[in-house]
């Protein structure tokens, strides 16, 4: 049987194992470390006999580089650049934090959780009744004094929106309420 | 001793290897088992990797020895090598033979060695009597350690004895396969006898000149 299994290995060295055999040859192989040993000899014999004389490896070498590879997969390289967001390393993570366009972004979305969670009167939501009929008609028909608050605040930030923005928020703002329009002229705005 | 009517081969037998290829004195078939070796090895199958390690390490390092000025750290820049090709294993498509896309990466790899080498600054050299400079020079013939130039004439006198004292038929066999490079159908009809026997013979043979060479590498 291990006559068997050595020719096997005889053969796959010379290229000329059938396919269908080498399956099982290389499980055998990952568990019998004289097996491996064996390989590497029947390499060394043909090595010494075509091109005799210069270095030869060390006996330990394979294990070396074996050991060098460690664990790591083959397709390491190709892989890399589609790492999930969850294996990025501590560091990489903080290094995001600090890109421009990330604070940018969580800025943003803090802006919109405060509009989202606040009342115009600075109530929190969680405070407010779970009517949202109610709510909804509030907000349709805010009072003057919410209304002009609220434009302030728009007027206040329109200079980080494109003119195209502005113009839509200011519009609509003017549609709602006419006092508006002396803050508009204040700040270049056509009406 | 077996009649040997188809030898040596015909010269439309031998057109796939040209003089001075790499893969030179491998058949087709070998080309063919390191491409499915190393598409086990993509696929993490860690020990296909290690055969093809087994099977080139001499190869790489004979080479990669030529070309460093120190050969002594060639073992170095070759395992350095392997460990790069690994890790490079995934972009290996198949287009040429596997020898060959490693050479390339051996080659390399000791041309950074060397580049890197160059730009470190000089070691103080060790003053050495002159009788200890001639020992050292005449052991360092060929650029190579002695360990090394003796360890490789050893085996080359054992595996040269071990083939001598094979029977007829093994020897041949051996020979052909190993020597002259011929694939086990051609070695069949040169030999006059099925696959089978041949690849028992080549097998047989390896056998015995392992046994000799065992205690020299144990």
């Amino acid at each position: 049987m291990t006559d068997q299994i050595r020719e096997q290995l005889s053969a796959l060295l010379d290229g000329e194992l059938p396919r269908d055999e080498m399956g099982l040859l290389m499980r055998r192989l990952d568990k019998d470390p004289e097996l491996r040993r064996a390989f590497g000899s029947y390499a060394l014999i043909g090595e010494a006999l075509r091109a005799p004389g210069g270095r030869i490896a060390a006996p330990s070498f394979a294990a070396r580089v074996s050991a060098a590879i460690g664990d790591a997969p083959a397709i390491a390289e190709k892989t890399s650049t589609a790492r999930p967001a969850a294996a990025v390393p501590l560091q990489q993570q903080a290094a995001l934090w600090k890109r421009p366009i990330v604070r940018t972004a969580l800025a943003a979305g803090a802006a919109v959780t405060a509009v989202l969670l606040f009342r115009p009167d600075g109530t929190p939501v969680a405070q407010r009744e779970v009517t949202p009929a109610n709510s909804f008609a509030m907000s349709a028909s805010p009072t003057p004094a919410q209304t002009q608050r609220l434009a302030g605040y728009l007027v206040a930030h329109s200079q980080f929106s494109t003119p195209m923005v502005r113009r839509n928020v200011l519009s609509s703002l003017l549609a709602a309420d006419p006092g508006i329009t002396r803050v508009s002229h204040e700040m270049g705005e056509a009406p | 001793m077996q009649a040997m009517q188809n030898f040596p081969p015909s010269d439309e037998s031998m057109k796939s290897r040209e003089p001075g290829d790499e893969d030179a004195g491998l058949p087709a078939g070998a080309e063919q088992s390191d491409l499915e070796l190393v598409r086990r090895a993509q696929q993490n199958e860690r020990g296909a990797f290690d055969l093809l390690v087994l099977k080139y390490q001499h190869k790489v390092i004979k080479l990669v020895a030529r070309l460093l000025r120190d050969p002594a750290e060639a073992e170095d820049v070759a395992q350095e090598a392997f460990v790069k090709a690994y890790r490079a294993l995934g972009s290996f498509r198949g287009d040429s033979a596997f020898y060959t896309w490693l050479y390339r990466i051996a080659v390399n790899t000791a041309r950074n060695s060397i580049a890197s080498r160059q730009r470190r600054p000089l070691d103080y050299e060790v003053e050495l009597s002159e009788s200890e400079q001639n020992n050292v020079a005449s052991r360092l013939k060929h650029d190579d350690t002695p360990e090394a130039t003796v360890l490789s004439e050893e085996i080359r006198q054992t595996v040269n004895e071990a083939i001598g004292q094979l029977p007829e038929d093994l020897r041949t066999a051996i020979v052909l396969r190993e020597i002259e490079g011929l694939s086990y159908e051609e070695i069949a009809t040169a030999m006059d006898c099925p696959v089978g026997t041949v690849r028992s013979r080549i097998f047989r043979a390896r056998e015995a000149i392992d046994r000799a060479l065992k205690p020299l590498l144990d």
